[in-house]
């Protein structure tokens, strides 16, 4: 393990220590307006519907309706591995704004999870920047830290901080101040197919309790079947692959730093820890030793998982609940026998929490995204309409949009979010979202540090790389990781 | 001071070309001034681009800060650069991506041309078909390729599965040891039409007339190649091979959409690696290192491009 020095440590430490607490421990899991101690797919069943939002009438009393403005904003958009039910909410949405703001001329643009962090930094650099923008979660402390953004909170739009996962506030501070809203947030889940289990001779309706048994059944179910057995995704600059190694690596008790611990520091490198090289060693068995899982998972991403398993070729996979409606997607799109095999895989779908490690830890990606507002000079033409900025931000992160807008794949970053009709109707039409919302107390978020993206989206699959295609043992990639880390850290390194 | 006379007598035509070039440009000045907008722009986008390229090769850019933020480093990152692993991993990529994907583009394209120089039935048509490779989008030709190669349901693997030739699909951009020469081949698929043209064209100043004479003297087929086609084409060949060279040098779109330089950087060449670490790990001064040695490697290419073009403009009127 790679020490950090103490003065750096204490700050990011200081920083985020509270964020794997909000999620895990108790006291922080006590927030209105929902009670969060109770949190169980029976007390989300049972908020579900008791409250009414009109998002209009509210954003009205942040932004006039009738304020006749101009607005730039960049969004992470909808993308292939989505379903189609998603496209039309995302529609509806600029429809609904357009509407509600006839006379705010709003210029939005979609970029793809992948594209956006490389486009909006290059945007900044020339000072031609969106107004607003609505990044990963990943993204916002690397502008917040390096002053792009403007501080922004929930009150400055009509909201209140306890509106809020505890957690995803944290990703959106830094140095104490709060720098954006959460929009939505997600944990994923293990997905399964019942029909593949029973061939390989597993237990139809028992998924995996352990990464071990991930291992085994992978294993298993390429042996026997012939198929692949595990959805393993390791492409770089890619946000699929740390979501899904991640809740491996803490699961078996290691870390990038400490931030799975209940108070982090930060003040630990831990990627070269010996659990760390135990998580990289089940993906290297996976991948190298039993040939169990989907050659093209150096290039893969979920994307590429969902066809394999929508025809049968896959046992299992990480993923959200709109899986299940991409399967369906993807099965109206199917045409002869296939369709009738893509409606007896979803028919067979499962879903589960994820494995847990060796010593019985359960840990999973506390994801999601945030609404930032830009400082004017890094925007084009040097100047930011704030009123018309707040109008879109207080409409997305509003109970009724941060909903709608992760209808199929996510949770509402605003928790009143829960308490609406749509969640009552989502709960009815969204299969397995109980199993989603059940992980989310097992939820870790994210180093929040500005180097956190270069960290999950080059080292970290840069190291499964390394591993995997046998350019390096475990223990090198995993030393030359830890290495890697410490560099960035430093502030340098190739 | 004294000068000696041998001296005095440079110092003099020193003068004399000055004064007689800033006549020259006086005279022409209108000349200049239909082309100052041009130079004004070029300076804009290209000179003053150049000049903060090579600024910025000199500072040290935190990723955790804002560009202005950056620290002088003097020449640190050019030794950084030339003192990592990874730099000489992907020069000898970039190396064999360039000198494979010219010469074996080269050589099928000027294979075709000759083919396709007769006169036969389908011909035109045939001319359309290799085309195809160069005009269609490369993002587009990227996205199929990643597709056919697929190591889990890729065409290909499919085939050989089917015709019983392999028990697993190969694996072709998923290995360190395949993903180089599979993304050569794309390159390669995309570029031959490219030389095929260049010297379809070329193979139309071959004066028929000298073959003619060729072939009453008796020379085979070999021989009229040799010794009358080939020298007429040297001039369009070493301009298609310059031109092929700088693009292969400058390739982005094939190996960034294929594999990103993946996996384990074994698909990076130099353009891809300046793009991760200037855009994916915002370390400018490295990339900004980076593309200044590149430019000079292109400028060494652009040297010998413009030379050959004047060898071929002084050959031309004696041809």
């Amino acid at each position: 393990m790679t020490r950090l020095n103490f003065r750096s440590a204490v700050l990011r430490g200081a920083m985020v220590s509270a964020m794997a607490v909000s999620l895990t421990a108790s006291p922080l899991l006590a927030a209105p307006p929902v009670d969060l101690t109770k949190w169980s797919p029976e007390y989300v069943r049972s908020i579900a519907g008791t409250e009414e939002f009109d998002t209009t009438e509210a954003c009205g009393k942040v932004t006039p309706l009738d304020y006749k403005g101009r607005l730039t904003f960049w969004y992470q958009g909808v993308f292939e591995g989505d379903p189609d039910l998603l496209r039309q909410y995302y529609k509806d949405f600029f429809e609904t704004f357009r509407k509600s703001y006839p006379n705010i001329q709003l210029e939005e643009q979609a970029l793809t999870y992948n594209d956006l962090l490389d486009k909006f930094r290059t945007a900044l650099l020339g000072n031609a920047a969106p107004m607003a923008v609505r990044l990963q979660i990943l993204g916002g402390t690397e502008f917040a830290a390096k002053g792009y953004l403007e501080p922004l909170k929930p009150e400055d739009v009509g909201y209140s901080a306890e509106d809020f996962w505890p957690g995803a506030m944290k990703a959106v501070t830094w140095d104490g101040v709060t720098y954006g809203i959460p929009t939505n947030n997600e944990t994923m889940a293990l997905i399964w197919n019942a029909d593949i289990f029973k061939r390989a001779g597993l237990d139809a309706d028992k998924p995996p309790a352990t990464w071990d048994d991930v291992v085994t059944y992978s294993k298993q179910i390429h042996d026997k079947l012939g198929i692949a057995g595990y959805g393993l995704v390791a492409r770089k600059n890619a946000g699929n692959t740390p979501y899904r190694f991640m809740p491996q690596l803490w699961g078996f008790g290691g870390g990038i730093f400490d931030e799975a611990d209940a108070s982090p520091k930060l003040n630990e490198i831990r990627l070269n820890s010996d659990a760390s090289k135990r998580a990289l060693q089940a993906s290297y068995d996976m991948y190298v030793r039993d040939k169990s899982v989907p050659v093209s998972a150096l290039t893969n991403q979920q994307a590429d998982n969902q066809p394999l398993f929508v025809a049968g070729q896959l046992g299992m996979m990480i993923s959200h609940p709109s899986d299940y409606n991409v399967m369906k997607d993807l099965q109206k799109k199917a045409t002869g026998a296939d369709k009738d095999k893509a409606q007896s895989v979803i028919d067979n779908m499962r879903y589960g929490l994820i494995p847990t490690g060796p010593d019985g830890r359960r840990a999973v990606v506390f994801g999601g995204s945030n609404i930032h507002i830009l400082k004017p000079e890094y925007v084009e033409g040097g100047k930011v309409d704030e009123l018309a900025a707040k109008a879109i931000v207080c409409f997305w992160s509003s109970p009724e949009w941060s909903l709608k807008m992760a209808y199929a794949g996510s949770n509402p970053g605003n928790l009143n979010g829960f308490k609406t009709k749509w969640m009552k109707t989502r709960l009815d039409d969204i299969k397995f979202l109980d199993v989603t919302t059940s992980m989310l107390p097992y939820g870790i978020p994210f180093p929040a540090l500005p180097q956190a993206p270069e960290i999950m989206n080059i080292i970290v699959p840069d190291m499964l790389q390394n591993a995997l295609t046998g350019a390096m043992t475990v223990d090198q990639a995993a030393e030359d990781a830890a290495k890697k880390v410490k560099d960035l850290m430093g502030g340098g390194g190739l | 001071m004294t000068m000696v006379t041998g001296e005095a007598d440079t110092a003099r035509q020193s003068r004399a070309v000055r004064s007689g070039l800033l006549r020259q440009m006086w005279i022409s000045r209108t000349d200049y001034l239909y082309v100052l907008p041009a130079i004004v722009v070029m300076l804009i986008v290209i000179a003053y681009p150049i000049y903060y390229t090579v600024d910025l090769s000199f500072f040290k850019t935190p990723p955790g800060l804002q560009l202005k933020d950056k620290s002088f480093v003097g020449v640190d990152n050019y030794i950084a650069i030339l003192t990592s692993d990874v730099f000489w991993r992907v020069t000898l990529n970039t190396v064999i991506w360039t000198l494979a994907s010219t010469t074996i583009a080269f050589v099928l394209g000027f294979a075709l041309a000759l083919a396709l120089h007769r006169d036969f039935f389908g011909r035109g048509m045939l001319r359309a078909i290799f085309i195809i490779p160069w005009v269609i989008s490369a993002v587009a030709a990227s996205y199929i390729w990643k597709w056919i190669y697929h190591s889990d349901f890729g065409i290909i693997g499919a085939m050989l599965v089917q015709m019983g030739l392999t028990d697993r699909p190969p694996n072709f951009i998923d290995s360190v040891g395949t993903v180089l020469p599979s993304l050569i081949v794309v390159n390669i698929w995309r570029e031959f039409p490219f030389a095929m043209i260049m010297l379809m064209a070329g193979l139309q100043t071959v004066p028929e007339q000298l073959l003619r004479a060729a072939q009453v003297d008796g020379a085979n087929t070999w021989q009229r190649f040799w010794h009358v086609t080939f020298p007429h084409l040297r001039g369009v060949s070493t301009v298609t091979i310059l031109l092929l060279a700088v693009a292969n040098f400058n390739s982005f779109i094939i190996p960034w959409i294929m594999t990103g330089g993946g996996p384990s950087n074994a698909s990076h060449i130099w353009i891809t690696h300046i793009y991760e670490l200037a855009f994916g790990r915002q370390r400018w001064g490295v990339a900004s290192a980076y593309s200044v040695l590149l430019f000079f490697i292109l400028m060494t290419l652009g040297y010998f491009y413009v030379r050959a073009l004047s060898s071929n403009e002084r050959r031309e009127p004696g041809a």
